[in-house]
């Protein structure tokens, strides 16, 4: 088989996969259209006040893990516990933080010591002590020995007292109606496992007391374009996935899960290295094998800000987190894969995460390396290699403006039609660089998965009393 | 044709994709601030008149200009806006005039639309607006296969007193999840007389399917008349049954309540054992202090902390039969009884609700 054989054969095999694979991301386009259109409905249609006076609303415990976070944390659960919502209880830990987060949060709550007083249902690292607040009657407090992030919301699950458990980032932000707002999935009835809200960036936006009072889109370029990567992976790629019933990821930073459904496959994996895809794909496999009815939707317009990486050492390490985690949700999990045992999940969602997501940047980086080869040996026609580049990055640009087009049409979180321009360029952008870049960062996940163990990896927080 | 021109169509498609992408999304926020501009003014008019004619100041014909003059949905969302803030005679008033109106007429037509939206919009205005010529509607509505739909036909209990609308909402309720069952059971507390009528007859059907949940609302009403059937229930087969019963019959403080509770609280499933123990604190007859001092050494924590809780409400001898349990020979009963002894009072509170 000669060299030309072999970029030939190459060039094919990519080229069906580029076709596959972005088939797939169009039917996903096409499947946002109608359910965005309904979840846009329902949301404007929600009666607040009264649902807010209805016993009905679920009560809901929020756990907030929390290491090193002395930045962000008093005014991270100072707008939590302001949320409007009836029924609802706090649970902070502090796993082990070296900073002084406990002495924030004893000063800030005025915390008092209490025993505990309920069993530990899943096992986690010793509590050190269990604080309630004088000031605020919602706040519970762990203090324990460092665990990571698994373990924390482990020991937060179990001292939860509501059926509902949602997973908050300390450095989140929530949307005082975004409770409310999730919780309606529930109220219509719905077999409900687990739901998901957008997470939206936070960066460069005002924030006053603990909310976002003025969405604006960065003007730095690495945080910008994370703006387009969250609005496409949330309000096309989530809700598509909506229709075809498989949704694989709830974010940790915001999502609500059922506390019996999360017992039952013994909480949060403490080996895990991105611990809410291997919660979700767990208890996925959970219910299907019990053949229990269920539903895990992402709905749009309950919202959570977070601070995203302004910096790219940071950004290269939480992608490189993500994608180990990927890679071992889906190695550990590679049973499920193509099995019909699990429905819609073993058939699509596996398959698409696994070929379509994992191994991407491996496709992708042999794409480039085999056109570079054939250039080299005049293997490849270079009018075609620089046609097919383009068509490659203009669909990549199609797919993030259409999440602006979306998000335009449904939320229109940023106002101003200057931060409308910069979305459009970001997007645009986003192609030329920064893509390749997040490949480079992904590959390496690939040969840091087999050595590295479980870390909370380093970010820094500016926290956000002001807008940058 | 070649792969190359294939590739320039694909390419040439794209473009022409994109540029109508942009000039959708600049199209789209050029237009929405038109309709704002333009829509913005008339809600700010409406809302004035609303204003006046709620303090009795004004008439109630530029109240009605000023809602046909809103695009319906809009129309919609005012109406339910304001409907908390007037006063019930003049909030019937103004419904009944709504009757007449052409807009009015249009949204009670989608009643019947094959399009969840427009139902939808149905419901949410006569949730607020529904006269006695509406209850045929707001009948089907309640019955209606979309579950937002259903949810807002059956909020128009809070405002219209009407037995089929009442019996509509009682009969679907058993049938929905948990918590739009919480929902409906909100909306129907405020039918008492019927429901409780209802009720008494449906828990006198011990092989209904629905008597869990008709239980556990019934139960929730805290009504005496309903304290017999309930109390009859105790030795229903069914666990689920006898949970609800031994959590409601804490609030009927009755000697056959006691007597109910005091097998109850023996019951082979520990749920409810649990739900026994709370009731039996609820109700603090000190006959029933031995029964709990027994289930302080139940094998499952849940009945042991509810039977701990449920002594510190017996005062000063609840107190003290704590104090035993933790100095006594059973592990379990000291341990549940030194964690209840060192709760402080607002954690108590807060089991206590």
């Amino acid at each position: 088989m000669s060299v030309g054989d072999i970029v030939t054969g190459t060039d094919l095999a990519i080229l069906v996969y580029f076709l596959a694979l972005n088939s797939f991301y169009a039917l996903l386009l096409i499947l946002s259209i109608p359910e965005i259109w309904e979840q846009t409905r329902l949301a404007e249609d929600d009666d607040f006040q009264r649902l807010m006076q209805s016993d009905a609303l679920p009560p809901i415990t929020i756990l907030v893990p929390a290491y090193n976070e002395s930045a962000t944390i008093e005014a991270s659960v100072t707008a939590i516990l302001t949320l409007e919502y009836r029924n609802y209880e706090v649970v902070v830990v502090n796993d082990g933080s070296k900073d002084n987060t406990m002495e924030q949060l004893l000063h800030a709550f005025d915390l008092y010591e209490i025993p505990r007083i309920y069993p530990e249902t899943i096992a986690t690292k010793p509590l050190r002590a269990v604080y309630r607040s004088r000031t605020r009657s919602r706040l519970l407090v762990l203090d324990k020995e460092n665990g990571g992030k698994a373990d924390s919301l482990n020991a937060a699950i179990n001292a939860s007292r509501f059926p509902l458990v949602i997973a908050v980032d300390a450095d989140t932000l929530i949307e005082p109606d975004a409770l409310l707002r999730l919780t309606r999935p529930f109220l219509l009835g719905r077999e409900i496992a687990a739901v998901g809200g957008t997470v939206r960036v936070a960066n460069n936006c005002t924030v006053k007391d603990g909310r976002v009072t003025d969405a604006r889109v960065p003007h730095r370029l690495l945080p910008g374009i994370q703006v387009v990567e969250y609005l496409r992976a949330f309000l096309f790629g989530r809700l598509g996935w909506n229709r075809l019933g498989g949704n694989l990821v709830i974010s940790g930073a915001f999502g609500l899960f059922r506390k019996d459904y999360v017992m039952a496959i013994g909480g949060y994996r403490t080996t895990s290295i991105v611990e809410d895809l291997d919660l979700v794909v767990r208890l996925h496999r959970h219910l299907r094998r019990h053949k229990v009815r269920y539903e895990m939707p992402f709905i749009p317009d309950p919202v959570a800000w977070t601070e995203v990486p302004e910096l790219t050492t940071i950004l290269s390490r939480q992608r490189e987190r993500w994608h180990r985690g990927l890679i071992a949700a889906m190695w550990e999990y590679k049973g499920m894969l193509f099995n019909p045992r699990y429905g819609r999940v073993g058939i699509l969602a596996m398959p698409f995460y696994t070929f379509g997501e994992m191994l991407a940047p491996l496709i992708e980086v042999l794409g480039y390396a085999v056109t570079v080869l054939g250039l080299a040996f005049h293997m490849v026609n270079v009018p075609f290699a620089l046609l097919f580049m383009l068509v490659a990055w203009g669909y990549g640009m199609l797919l993030s403006i259409w999440a602006v087009v979306l998000e335009e049409v449904s939320f229109r979180r940023y106002r101003r039609f200057g931060d409308l321009l910069l979305l459009l360029l970001y997007a645009s952008l986003e192609n030329l660089g920064y893509r390749q870049l997040t490949v480079w960062w992904r590959l390496k996940a690939f040969v840091s998965v087999w050595r590295r163990g479980q870390v909370w990896g380093a970010m820094v927080r500016k926290g956000f009393a002001t807008p940058s | 044709v070649t792969s190359r021109q294939i590739l320039l169509v694909v390419a040439l498609v794209q473009g022409v994709l994109l540029g109508a992408l942009i000039i959708l999304i600049i199209l789209n926020r050029w237009f929405r601030l038109r309709r704002n501009a333009s829509v913005h003014p008339r809600r700010v008019t409406l809302d004035n008149a609303m204003r006046r004619w709620a303090a009795e100041g004004g008439p109630l014909g530029s109240v009605l200009v000023g809602f046909a003059r809103l695009p319906a949905s809009l129309a919609i969302d005012a109406l339910v806006g304001w409907s908390a803030r007037v006063p019930g005679e003049r909030w019937r008033e103004l419904a009944a005039e709504l009757e007449h109106q052409w807009w009015a007429r249009i949204v009670r037509t989608n009643s019947g639309s094959f399009r969840w939206w427009k139902r939808l919009e149905c419901a949410r205005f006569l949730s607020v607006a529904a006269t006695p010529r509406d209850v045929a509607r707001l009948v089907r509505l309640i019955n209606d296969r979309h579950p937002a739909v259903h949810v807002a036909a059956v909020a128009s209990l809070e405002r219209m007193e009407s037995a089929p609308l009442t019996l509509a909402a009682l009969e679907r309720m058993p049938r929905l999840a948990s918590t739009v069952q919480a929902y409906y059971a909100g909306m129907l507390r405020r039918s008492r007389p019927v429901v409780i009528q209802h009720l008494q007859k449906r828990l006198g059907r011990t092989d209904d399917p629905a008597l869990p949940r008709l239980v556990e609302f019934g139960v929730r009403l805290a009504e005496p008349a309903l304290r017999e059937r309930v109390t009859a229930l105790a030795e229903h087969p069914d666990p689920e049954v006898r949970i609800q019963v031994s959590r409601g019959l804490g609030n009927f403080p009755h000697r056959e309540s006691v007597a109910a509770l005091t097998r109850l609280v023996a019951d082979p499933a520990w749920e409810v054992r649990a739900q026994a123990a709370r009731s039996l604190g609820m109700i603090a007859d000190p006959t029933t202090l031995p029964l709990l001092r027994t289930a302080l050494r139940d094998p499952i924590w849940w009945v042991r902390l509810r039977a701990g809780l449920a002594l510190m409400r017996f005062g000063t001898a609840g107190r003290n039969a704590l104090l035993e349990a933790e100095v006594g020979a059973d592990g379990e009963a000291r341990d549940t009884a030194r964690m209840i002894l060192g709760l402080p009072a607002q954690a108590l509170a807060e089991f206590a609700a």
